[in-house]
């Protein structure tokens, strides 16, 4: 895999997620940024198999962003599938539009509905059961916040796709250490988090979430877990990329002001709206 | 009707009346899924020993329970989820409105001890609550059956067209109400079980014998009361329930339910947004209750909404 055309993508990515958030003004940047690589990784990464221009193609790799609130991360992704119209990218959040700020089951290539924490492991569960059951072999990955793991119905699901052997089964964990109000390592510490998804079961490994590298060799043990479902911890830095909002916690929701989007398009090196 | 019955055989639980129809379809449809939550049942024994693939365990997890169904059915599965009443509503309540409302998914939750049915549990084990919350969420069918019977009927109806649906059993033994298919009934959404003139008496489920009670005490007052067993309590019939009710001059409306957003305010709201009105009294539990040792029918007597109180209800609505 030539990581540099993956740095390219996560480039492109922040570009077109910072052209939807910013028309409209709705949206989360910095919750959207902590994953952009993770979700780069998973779809330009030769880890998922998808059938491009068929987001229903009956053994695809389910993807599931359980942290709806960046739901933004994946719909210029979809939309480079051919799963729907480029065109719908500017409607994000308009009426008649077809994206809105959180993901919605109807949206091609959006396997369930999220906004709501604490649902995507157990929908995710189902998906790895049912394929057991019928004999496909497709897999399921469920990207979901550090925040969201404080939810008790993560780790009734953790203790499930243990329990059941769902190998097939990926969970990976943006551990941007933020929720809206502050650090979590201050305000409830989430503590060991691999340690935690290793004594339910599960097959843990903690990565830079930046780094393509880390991501794929971790990604690459779906398969070789003798049985286990597979958590990638994966650490992250929320905002990723623009200075006053990394690390942040009162960024969660705030749209940047125009001297700020300035500073910000210069750090990342991305193009004004108006350029793009 | 010919589906009214005096049938003294020994009625069958209905949990395994229902699970023994959901297994015999599930022997022929790979596709059904049976997942409880830590609760048994004699027919689901034999559920679990022959259709060992189709019976998942959920742990005592309903909050994951209603996730993994989500899933399951978004890969086609009919899912059918089991647990007491008071864990398969409320205590999963937000996974219930978000990933089955929101996604209209074809999940049959299932419930059994409805009302007051885990009477010396008290408190914690009530469901005084969940025809309000459950009838409130977004497309969702709710069912309440008063006999063996229906129950079964309902839960076919249930496998032949899955849909997004709350079934609410009754944890002991109903007396027979009715034989044959009951088919038409349950497309119906209810039975007038017994025909009167003064005023009429809709309940559902273990309410429904309660109401049959108090119309035989009120024969002997001389007013002949009509009883309908009013199962489908979302979506009401509203056409039909109203032909009926119109007959009467008077109606009374018993419950198992904080009486706010209850079953009487479902019937209450069909009769108002079809601009019917008449004298209406809702029986039900007032805030406040407290908890007491008891069985159902003494927990009845005590919260006022026993078969005392209905004919007092009644007699007074009518001005006698």
């Amino acid at each position: 895999m030539n990581i540099n055309h993956l740095e390219d993508k996560a480039l492109w990515l922040r570009q077109e997620c910072w052209n939807m958030v910013m028309r409209q003004r709705k949206g989360h940047i910095p919750s959207s940024y902590s994953c952009v690589e993770i979700i780069v990784a998973l779809y330009y990464g030769g880890v998922a198999r998808l059938t491009r221009g068929r987001p229903d193609a009956p053994n695809r790799d389910r993807i599931i962003v359980s942290k709806g609130h960046a739901a933004a991360v994946q719909y210029p992704v979809l939309a480079d599938l051919d799963y729907f119209d480029k065109r719908e990218l500017k409607r994000y959040t308009q009426p008649g539009g077809l994206l809105g700020m959180y993901a919605d089951y109807k949206i091609p290539g959006i396997e369930g509905i999220s906004g709501s924490l604490g649902h995507g492991v157990g929908m995710g569960s189902g998906f790895a059961f049912a394929a057991k059951q019928n004999n496909e072999d497709y897999r399921t990955f469920v990207v979901l916040g550090d925040g969201e793991c404080y939810e008790g119905s993560i780790w009734e699901s953790a203790m499930f796709a243990a329990h059941h052997n769902l190998d097939n089964l990926v969970a990976i964990v943006d551990r941007n250490d933020l929720c809206i109000l502050g650090r979590t390592k201050e305000l409830l510490d989430l503590g060991d988090l691999e340690g935690k998804w290793q004594s339910f079961g599960w097959k843990a490994i903690t990565v830079n979430g930046h780094s393509f590298e880390e991501l794929l060799d971790a990604l690459s043990l779906i398969g070789t877990t003798s049985g286990k479902p597979l958590a990638i911890i994966a650490n992250t830095v929320k905002g990723k990329g623009i200075s006053f909002m990394e690390g942040r916690p009162e960024w969660h929701n705030r749209i940047p002001d125009e001297e700020q989007m300035k500073v910000a398009l210069g750090e990342l090196g991305l193009k004004t709206m108006a350029e793009t | 009707m010919d589906t009214k019955v005096n049938n003294t055989s020994k009625p069958k639980l209905m949990r395994d009346a229902v699970i023994d129809t959901i297994y015999n379809a599930a022997k022929e449809d790979k596709n059904i899924i049976f997942i409880s939550a830590d609760l048994g049942a004699a027919a689901l024994d034999k559920f679990r020993k022959y259709l060992p693939g189709q019976f998942i365990h959920a742990g005592i997890s309903e909050q994951n329970m209603v996730d993994l169904a989500s899933g399951l059915a978004l890969s086609g599965k009919k899912v059918f989820l089991y647990a007491m009443a008071p864990f398969i509503t409320a205590r999963c309540y937000e996974q219930i409105k978000s990933v089955l409302a929101s996604m209209n998914l074809p999940v049959t939750l299932i419930a059994v001890g409805v009302g007051l049915g885990y009477d010396h549990a008290t408190m914690t084990h009530f469901t005084t609550e969940d025809v309000a919350c459950m009838r409130a969420l977004n497309g969702i069918e709710v069912l309440s059956p008063s006999d063996e019977n229906s129950a079964i009927a309902i839960t076919r109806a249930a496998i032949n067209k899955p849909a997004f649906r709350y079934i609410r059993l009754e944890r002991q033994p109903q007396r027979h109400l009715y034989r044959g298919n009951f088919t038409n009934e349950v497309e119906q959404g209810f039975v007038h079980l017994v025909e009167g003139v003064d005023v009429v008496i809709v309940g559902c489920g273990y309410l429904v014998h309660k109401a049959l009670l108090a119309k035989e005490s009120l024969e002997k007052l001389k007013v002949s009361a009509g009883v309908i067993d009013l199962f489908r309590i979302k979506k009401i019939n509203a056409a039909g329930l109203i032909s009926i009710i119109s007959s009467y001059p008077a109606v009374v409306t018993i419950e198992e339910q904080i009486l706010d957003g209850g079953f009487g305010s479902a019937v209450l709201e069909t009769l108002s947004d079809q601009n019917v009105s008449k004298p209406l009294k809702r029986l039900g539990i007032g805030d406040g209750f407290d908890v007491v040792n008891g069985d159902r029918d003494q927990l009845h007597e005590l919260y006022g909404i026993d078969t005392p109180n209905i004919v007092e209800a009644a007699l007074s609505i009518i001005g006698t």
